[in-house]
């Protein structure tokens, strides 16, 4: 465990040495700030138009304030993408970064054993990672919240299961890294993002269209790649009932979000793929020629 | 440490490793014992670095036996008595070198207190210290190749490979590098020297093995595989023909030259170093005045040579007649 904590820990050395936290920071505040700007112009042009119509308020939770529950809940959107894809980029060479420059040469000539090299690799771009989301939710649910007055109703459960997409997204990533070259690896992981992306367009359409064979389908994408699921999940949890009626009207038309609680397996399922991804890297490095 | 005392440093039998059906090392047996340099010649592609790695549990052998200080080098707790200079040496850029070694000795299970006095030590035993608060991406190739030395010596390890550790390195850095393999001897600690610079070698390894495509072609020390001769270079004012009689009852006169007014040379083998002192008995008592008496280092790079383009069969039978112009 002492070395798994060491290799950790010069992973989120390397992370900071190599600028990679201070560009994510300064790159998140300016995303932060655009997007708050955005929604601080929209909240407003609503009290505004609130003045004009002769109301003395909006209430948060009700339907003049859509407008301000969805730049929360697509802003969230934004959150989940930025986080993947950081989390992906991040990750990418974990392992396979070092075995092409070498440095892994020397470093598992040492009293180190492969299993542990890949859980150090792993836990480090892991809190990188989650610690990025979580930043970033906090920010802008926070901000949000200090304009507007608005929070989604469920936020931690929404925060939870994006955390768990992006702990995800992260072994698969280690994973990969630990059987392609980086290059090969960055590619493959986006793929996979588009083939649970694709999942959740199946399952829409097939809910809409009454058709099991594509519903059947997008549960296959699901389980190889559940990322999309869990924030289809967390998209329900970031809506007030209000907004989920009228989700469930235009049912299934809509892919980026969802009018019903993700299935509690698939979260299961989800937490069980991740541990799986770390154990098979774990595994496959320790079987490997350097 | 005591445990396997009385084990051989490094012993393999049998060792071979496959790449895509391509023998790249094909039934390696070699035993090194402890507190011995060892040096693995050979031309490139012979399987050098492929036999360090495995040695190193880097690369999994696909057969043969491997024992490394007793025990296997997939086993963490071998492991931490080795030390290892990579063939390239590359390490992570962002890390100073004081931070690099600070890094190894913790992965080495070097303590704190350890660390502070050890590492200070070894960057100056490779000649950079002063320059541990840089970073490794600033270091010059040379520099980083002392680096790299300075992390395979920093644990005390039992046993140390080197590939090829002087590859980047400029006169002063060699003559260092030897200083420092010297040290690792009389501490006790054994060596496995990759290389193909035969003066290096030469200079410091208590035995070779030459290996050609995977297989060892011969092993030994310098002095057995030159067939047990000491050449050595004599210079005269005059050879008469009673000196040159005894030299020939002392050893085998391989080559005279008088064609320079005033001064011979002679060059004799000799079997024994205690040979070297009744030459220049002789030569006093013969009367003739002695300018030069230098035994030479078994010839490595003729050998060399010799067994990488032949065949081992015709190579031992074409070492005798070996005159040179
Ligand atoms: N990962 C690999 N995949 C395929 N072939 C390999 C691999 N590693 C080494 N080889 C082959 O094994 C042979 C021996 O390589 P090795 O690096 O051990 O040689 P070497 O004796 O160290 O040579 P050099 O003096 O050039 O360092 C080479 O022919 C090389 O092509
Ligand atoms: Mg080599």
């Amino acid at each position: 465990m002492r070395n798994v904590l060491l290799i950790a820990e010069l992973s989120l050395r390397e992370a900071t040495r190599k600028r990679l936290v201070s560009v994510l920071l300064v790159l998140s505040a300016l995303f932060l700030g655009f997007f708050l700007f955005g929604v601080y112009r929209l909240e407003m042009r609503l009290d505004d138009r609130a003045v004009q119509a002769g109301l003395d308020g909006r209430s948060p939770t009700g339907a003049a304030n859509l407008p301000v529950m969805f730049s929360a809940l697509f802003g969230m959107y934004l959150v989940y993408f930025l986080g993947s894809l950081m989390g992906v980029l991040s990750t990418v060479g974990a392992v396979s970064g070092d075995i092409e420059s070498g440095v892994m040469q020397s470093v598992i000539a040492r009293p180190v054993s492969r299993a542990q090299l890949v859980a150090g690799r792993w836990l480090g771009f892991t809190a990188v990672n989650v610690a990025y989301v979580a930043l970033l939710s906090a920010g802008l649910l926070g901000g949000v919240r200090l304009i507007t007055g608005y929070t989604p109703p469920e936020a931690l459960p929404a925060a939870a299961l994006l955390l768990l997409a992006v702990t995800v997204l992260t072994s698969l990533t280690v994973l990969g890294s630990t059987l392609f070259t980086t290059l090969a690896n960055g590619i493959g992981v986006f793929v996979l993002y588009g083939v649970g992306f694709t999942g959740g367009i199946l399952s829409a359409i097939g809910t809409f269209a009454d058709t099991p064979t594509l519903t059947s389908l997008g549960r296959v994408a699901n389980a190889l790649m559940p990322t999309n699921a869990l924030w289809l999940g967390a998209s329900y949890h970031l809506q007030p009932e209000i907004m989920r009626q009228v989700g469930e009207v235009s049912r299934g038309a809509n892919p980026f979000t969802s009018s019903v609680p993700v299935e509690p397996l698939l979260v299961v399922w989800a937490a069980v793929l991740a541990a799986l991804a770390l154990l098979a890297a774990m595994w496959r490095f320790s079987r490997r020629d350097l | 440490m005591l445990g396997g005392m009385s084990e051989a440093a490094i012993d393999t039998r049998d060792l071979r490793k496959t790449y895509r059906g391509r023998a790249v090392v094909d039934g390696l047996s070699l035993t090194v014992p402890r507190g011995e340099v060892f040096g693995f010649l050979g031309p490139n592609g012979a399987g050098k670095s492929t036999t360090v790695k495995m040695l190193l549990g880097l690369v999994q052998p696909s057969g043969g036996e491997i024992r490394v200080l007793g025990g296997r080098p997939n086993d963490p707790a071998v492991r931490a008595r080795l030390g290892f200079l990579p063939e390239q040496f590359r390490f992570q850029t962002w890390m100073t070198a004081s931070e690099f070694l600070d890094f190894h000795g913790r992965l080495a299970g070097l303590s704190a207190a350890e660390r502070r006095t050890r590492i200070p030590e070894v960057l100056g035993e490779v000649g950079l210290g002063g320059r541990g608060h840089e970073t490794l991406g600033g270091y010059s190739k040379g520099m980083l190749q002392r680096a790299g030395l300075a992390g395979a010596i920093l644990a005390r390890p039992e046993l140390v490979f080197l590939d090829e550790p002087t590859s980047a390195l400029d006169p002063i850095g060699r003559v260092e590098v030897r200083e420092i393999i010297e040290r690792l001897r009389a501490r006790g600690a054994a060596v496995f020297l990759n290389s193909h610079l035969l003066s290096e070698v030469e200079q410091v390894c208590d035995r070779v093995a030459f290996v050609k495509a995977g297989r060892v072609l011969t092993q030994g020390s310098m002095r057995e595989l030159m067939g047990g001769v000491l050449p050595v270079d004599l210079r005269v004012d005059t050879l008469t023909g009673g000196l040159l009689d005894t030299l020939a009852r002392l050893g085998e006169v391989r080559r005279t030259d008088t064609n320079t007014q005033g001064r011979a040379d002679v060059e004799l083998w000799l079997t024994r170093d205690d040979q070297i002192p009744a030459v220049a008995d002789a030569v006093h008592a013969a009367g003739a005045r002695l300018y030069a008496l230098t035994p030479r280092r078994p010839d490595l790079e003729t050998m060399f040579l010799d067994l990488i383009e032949d065949t081992p069969e015709a190579a031992r039978a074409g070492r005798g007649e070996v005159t040179r112009a």
